[in-house]
């Protein structure tokens, strides 16, 4: 995709998708390297799934054979010469500790690195999509970290307050902008 | 033109041709697969520097007649399995991409 906040919309959506509560991003970046790591409390995959799922032919949709979501990120980290890994444990053998990771690493400076684009438009998409759902965003940089946690957000609000109000969602972006804006101050 | 007929047409090396009376109609180039995906339609061929396993999955979602590899690429270990099984065709050219696109349009008199 041209974007990995895009890919990292795609991936997330398998999280809503899998029943999760809480679903995390994590962006961790240094001068050289992204890495990429969402982590979900959903059902999880059965080790055969697990195995398959970076097959381009293997898809939960019902709508068309092939799912390319993983694929593609994972292509994605592996032309920066990085890495790409999925474990998840199925709710029928963990019961009380279920759920998927995935994780990428990325080369920011290799030519083929796919930028990662407007990420506060993702998070925000994903807390419209699924406002049910408590979402932990955290992007680490070098000056520091930007953060957004569901939890914290309903906590002020009340259960009363749906997350995708339009008020909600544009506090939400300028949020983050706003912490975005603040760290590239310092630099 | 079936996708056989452009092969010999265009000198290209068959790779894989399990279905080679399909009609070509038409062409999409492309390497960015997620861009690909929404765009090639069916019955184009397609043409792409791109080698790994994905191009089959792209092909099977959009339909298109045949995978051209521009630039004497070679596909991924396992690749041409999967196309044979999907019946996924995929050829093989030393040219460009502009030149086997400039040619397929000359041959398919697209011009």
């Amino acid at each position: 995709m041209k974007e990995l906040s895009l890919n990292i919309l795609d991936i997330a959506k398998n999280s809503v998708k899998a029943g999760a509560k809480l679903c995390t991003v994590e962006i961790t970046e240094d001068r050289e390297t992204l890495d990429l790591k969402i982590s979900d409390d959903g059902c999880g995959m059965k080790e055969e799934f697990v195995k398959n799922v970076t097959d381009p032919f293997c898809t939960t949709r019902t709508t068309r054979a092939v799912g390319l979501g993983i694929p593609l990120l994972k292509l994605e980290a592996e032309q920066t010469g990085g890495s790409f890994s999925i474990t998840s444990r199925h709710e029928s053998e963990y019961p009380d500790d279920h759920g998927t990771v995935t994780e990428a690493k990325f080369y920011k400076n290799h030519i083929d690195m796919t930028p990662l684009g407007d990420i506060i438009s993702s998070v925000a998409t994903l807390v419209q999509g699924s406002p049910e759902i408590d979402f932990l965003f955290i992007h680490r940089l070098p000056g520091g970290e930007v953060r957004l946690d569901t939890r914290e957000l309903r906590e002020v609000l009340g259960d009363d307050v749906p997350l995708d109000l339009p008020d909600v969602l544009v506090w939400i972006k300028e949020n983050l902008r706003g912490q975005y804006d603040e760290l590239n101050a310092k630099e | 033109m079936t996708v056989r007929e452009l092969s010999k047409a265009l000198g290209c090396e068959e790779l894989k041709l399990p279905e080679p009376d399909r009609e070509v109609e038409g062409c999409y180039c492309g390497d960015l697969l997620s861009w690909v995906m929404g765009r090639a339609q069916a019955s184009q061929a397609w043409i792409t520097i791109m080698s790994n396993i994905n191009i089959v999955a792209v092909a099977t979602l959009c339909d298109v007649s045949c995978i051209i590899l521009s630039e004497n690429v070679m596909p991924d270990d396992g690749v041409l399995d999967v196309a044979e099984a999907k019946g996924v065709n995929i050829l093989r050219t030393a040219d460009t991409t502009f030149g086997a696109a400039a040619a397929l349009a000359r041959v398919t008199g697209n011009e």
